[in-house]
């Protein structure tokens, strides 16, 4: 995407007020003391092991053909689904597959650290290819050949696991906007840090999860992307350093987790049917009123007419 | 590759042959094509290595540069990755064309060097929250014959063992100034601590087989490819013997192309992927040790075209 300069893009060379303050020059073992409660739960009163409630929302935005709003507390991510267009310009040549085309954006005030810049950054095309590839093997794209699909998630808070959030949030705008699919899938994010596995990180186990330690511990972020019926591993996205065995234990917590958002979806998908269907009742039985009140008007007018 | 095209009975014949552990270049199913890897091929850099596998060729050069720590890793130095894919591989890398291979490979490669566990940023630090060294990795794919993540990984592991830092004094002067004092001699530096490195091993999917190192024609017909990148074992990357041996563990993994793959599956094919990395780490080790040991006792004489 190229950039554009008629738009101001803020400071290039600032920095953060915050990195000045107390609270960030706090060494790792404090930082991962401040992770848990007294209790030896993670802050916000989870398990390790338990998830945030996801919150979804579809059909959030008119003008897409399909969308949908899913919130991890305070991870918000809304996604649009546009329909198929030609491709045209330098491809003249038939594709048998339809493409698809994926932008993850960051919004510039969504990053607690830091403000993201208006151009894609480096990271922002890294997560957009890492999301393409988790959602494209569930797409039919045979079914559109020669068009392109565009596919937009902007990421409006991010408190960790956005890549997550964001493919969850695809497959149900991808079902709202009726896109012939395989199945429907779901991704769930993992953190690593000091051998301990925390499900569905926050920002603050994220950032923990990828600073740099003396300790040879286990540490890093996983996310897992998976077709609820063919149990199928789309997607798999891992960064950090981690042993065999504490992997294969991660995959494993993930897959099920995975699996636990699916009657959800499922439920959300059902729901929108039937609403669906109602709203189209509604819809006949207006229809029909209208039909019988014009057919009764000709039958007035017919009769004045013919008494002329 | 893209611009190769397949007929059907040439792709059945590969898709057998894969299932019979009989590849078409006579290699089974777990065998790397030979490779030719040589170092020090380009003087103007700090460090630099060029490796042909088969027909891939790349060429990888480590320049360094003082720079500034960001504020919040004040006693890190940096280390980034720029992919060139040269018109020259195939014509498709032409204009714009190459470019997102390109920035597939450099965001592998960043990502498996993001941990300190694979490489320590703290050797490059010169005066902490001061100043710093950057390394600039510049990796250009001279030949594309299949398989370009682990030859730019094992490329850029051989250019980094390669590569020397010259001694720097700095010294705190008056109003915060940093004053670096540098040596004329070219030999007063020191080698990188790389030893555990990440190497990259992409795995490809064929029906039930997993395959390494795949040709250009066999990549036209995999639905699914894992790359694991896996950290090295510096003890293999030193001649003296008090360096600690480490696990190999895995620093990257990403998957690419249109398909998926069963958990089950899939754990196999991490195990395989280490299993790979470490074999790939023993050989690269051994040849690193080989060729400083010969360039220590005479001048070399360069074997492929860059004289």
């Amino acid at each position: 995407m190229p950039l554009d300069y008629r738009r101001f893009n803020g400071p290039e060379d600032s920095v953060s007020y915050k990195q000045f303050s107390t609270n960030f020059t706090r060494s790792y073992d404090e930082l991962f003391k401040g992770l848990f409660d007294e209790n030896g739960k993670r802050i916000d009163g989870r398990e390790f092991t338990e998830a945030r409630p996801l919150y979804t929302k579809t059909n959030v935005i008119s003008q897409a053909k399909g969308s949908a709003y899913v919130e991890l507390k305070n991870t918000k991510v809304v996604c649009s689904v546009f329909d198929p267009r030609e491709i045209v310009g330098h491809q003249n040549e038939y594709s048998i597959y339809g493409q698809i085309y994926c932008e993850v954006k960051f919004a510039p005030f969504s990053c607690p650290r830091r403000r993201r810049g208006l151009a894609p950054d480096t990271d922002e095309r890294a997560l957009s290819a890492n999301f393409k590839t988790a959602i494209q093997t569930a797409i039919q794209s045979t079914k559109f050949r020669n068009f392109q699909m565009d596919v937009f998630v902007y990421i409006l808070e991010h408190d960790g696991a956005c890549l997550a959030a964001a493919i969850n949030a695809a497959c149900l705008a991808l079902t709202d906007a009726v896109v012939p699919m395989m199945d429907i899938f779901s991704a769930r994010t993992a953190a690593v840090i000091n051998n301990q596995i925390f499900v569905d990180p926050t920002e603050a186990e994220e950032n923990l999860a990828l600073m740099p330690t003396d300790n040879e511990t286990n540490h890093g972020i996983i996310t897992l992307t998976v077709i609820d019926h063919l149990r199928n591993i789309t997607d798999l996205q891992q960064i950090g350093s981690i042993d065999a065995d504490c992997l294969i234990k991660v995959i494993d917590i993930l897959l099920e987790e995975c699996a636990k958002l699916m009657p959800l979806f499922k439920d959300l998908i059902i729901d929108n049917v039937f609403e669906q269907y109602k709203e189209h009742q509604v819809y006949l039985s207006i229809k029909k009123q209208v039909n019988e009140e014009l057919s009764n008007k000709v039958k007035e007018w017919t009769l004045i007419v013919k008494d002329k | 590759m893209a611009g190769m095209l397949l007929s059907n009975a040439e792709r059945f014949y590969i898709w057998d042959g894969v299932e019979e552990n009989f590849r078409s270049d006579g290699r089974s199913n777990k065998d790397y094509r030979p490779m030719e890897l040589e170092t020090d091929v380009v003087s103007s850099a700090s460090g630099s290595a060029r490796l042909r596998l088969a027909n891939t060729d790349v060429l990888v050069c480590v320049k360094t540069e003082i720079d500034t720590p960001k504020s919040d890793k004040p006693g890190l130095g940096s280390i980034e990755f720029f992919v060139d894919c040269s018109a020259n591989a195939t014509p498709e890398f032409e204009g714009r064309g190459g470019e997102q291979l390109a920035n597939r490979i450099s965001n592998l490669l960043q990502r498996a060097y993001h941990s300190s566990q694979a490489f320590n940023l703290k050797q490059l630090c010169i005066f902490e929250g001061k100043q710093c060294w950057k390394l600039y990795v510049d990796i250009l794919i001279l030949e594309c014959g299949g398989n370009l993540c682990d030859a730019v990984s094992l490329a850029v592991k051989a250019a980094l063992f390669n590569t020397r830092i010259p001694f720097v004094k700095a010294a705190l002067m008056d109003g915060g100034n940093i004053d670096l004092q540098l040596s004329d001699d070219p030999f007063d530096s020191k080698r990188l601590e790389v030893g555990t490195a990440p190497l990259l091993v992409t795995l490809c999917r064929m029906d039930e087989e997993n395959i390494v190192d795949p040709t250009a024609e066999e990549e036209t017909c995999i639905a699914v490819s894992i790359v694991v990148g896996v950290s090295g074992n510096p003890a293999l990357y030193t001649s003296s013997e008090d360096t600690t041996p480490s696990d190999h563990k895995c620093t990257t993994i990403s998957m690419s192309g249109n398909g998926g793959i069963l958990p089950d599956a899939m754990k196999i094919v991490i195990a395989e992927g280490i299993t790979a990395a470490k074999c790939l780490d023993e050989a690269l080790g051994r040849t690193l040790l080989q060729e400083r040991n010969r360039t220590n006792l005479q001048k070399k004489d360069s074997y492929g075209f860059l004289k």
